[in-house]
């Protein structure tokens, strides 16, 4: 098990093939946005996991194909999802380095075009009592705010 | 002002109203939740039929290149159904959030109705550069092209209003 520095944000545990919260779980830790977290759970809502359990699996946060995700998550990935988008969180492994995201919804649908994809593969798994509802960014901000895990954080503590 | 009958156009200094207005996506928004704790370049467009507006979009399209890495955030507002201005936005390229008024709720309250277009009775140009808290900084009346910001002025708006909420302005 990979485990995080210090920074803000929930540590979430992916093991290949489900999601924790628990911090000991067998897996590789990363963190996630905290918001996700922070209101009821869905009881049913399924999630595009775009990680590697691979501990060596990490791009600089400010690489340009992280941004690129991300602006790509803004122009169609948030609208194309619509109402059905429950949340969203990339997974940092530090202040610096992006290790994956994950996006939920709340119904089970074809998530192959995850544009977060394109740096981790994506898995589509069952995560029901895990994640709850966060307005998505509004865009146009793709920078992170004080290294939280984007779209998550903020400058005002 | 939310509740108010026919209203006052908001002025420099004023709060600018709360907005809560469907996103393109449909979801509702609240213009507070989209400020969070960063400046907002807010415009009001008569919608994507208009030249005029085209041109408009284009020029923030190319600004948001600046926005996304400057802790910024750009929001239109039009009568345009979501799902017009999703497409739209597409279009444009655009990475912002539109805001739909379709139901023209807020366009009296901020007395905003461009009242010449009698057709499709849009809102009438402008722009507010507004604080976090939504205190308006800069108003401008675009009904006449010359009298929308340029980009130069959105960028001057910005670094003056990033100067005084950003404790670590002069680190």
């Amino acid at each position: 098990m990979s485990t995080p520095l210090d920074g803000p944000g929930r540590i979430v545990v992916f093991d290949g093939a489900s999601l924790a919260l628990d911090p000991d779980a067998d897996g590789r830790a990363f963190l996630a946005d905290e918001r996700c977290f922070e209101g009821p759970p869905l009881e049913r809502a399924w999630a595009s996991v775009c990680a590697s359990i691979d501990p060596g699996a990490t791009i600089r946060f400010d690489e340009p194909e992280v941004q690129f995700a991300r602006r790509e998550a803004f122009a169609w990935w948030i609208p194309l999802l619509g109402a059905d988008l429950v949340c969203l969180t990339t997974l940092a492994l530090d202040g610096a380095r992006y290790g994956g995201a994950i996006t939920v919804v709340r119904s089970e649908r074809d998530l192959g075009d995850d544009p977060f994809a394109q740096l981790f593969p994506g898995r589509v798994i069952e995560c029901g009592g895990l994640f709850s509802e966060v307005a998505p960014p509004p865009g146009p901000v793709v920078e992170r705010y004080a290294g939280a895990p984007w779209p998550g954080g903020s400058f005002s503590g | 002002m939310d509740g108010a009958g026919t209203g006052a156009r908001p002025q420099v200094g004023e709060a600018f109203p709360d907005l809560d207005l469907p996103d393109h996506t449909g979801r509702g928004r609240r213009l507070s939740e989209i400020a969070a704790d960063d400046p907002v370049v807010l415009i009001f467009s008569r919608g994507w039929w208009c030249p005029k507006e085209q041109r408009a979009m284009r020029v923030l399209a190319e600004l948001q290149d600046e926005f996304e890495v400057a802790y910024s955030k750009l929001v239109v507002v039009s009568i345009d159904p979501p799902e017009v201005q999703s497409a739209f936005r597409a279009g444009l390229g655009a990475r912002f959030t539109f805001l739909s008024d379709a139901e023209r709720r807020w366009i009296d309250r901020l007395d905003l109705l461009e009242h010449t277009d009698t057709n499709h009775l849009p809102y009438r140009p402008a722009a507010f550069s507004l604080f976090p808290d939504l205190r308006i900084h800069a108003a401008y009346n675009g009904y006449w092209s010359w009298g929308r910001p340029t980009a130069e002025e959105l960028r001057r708006d910005m670094r003056a209003i990033s100067r005084e909420i950003r404790p670590d302005w002069e680190l």
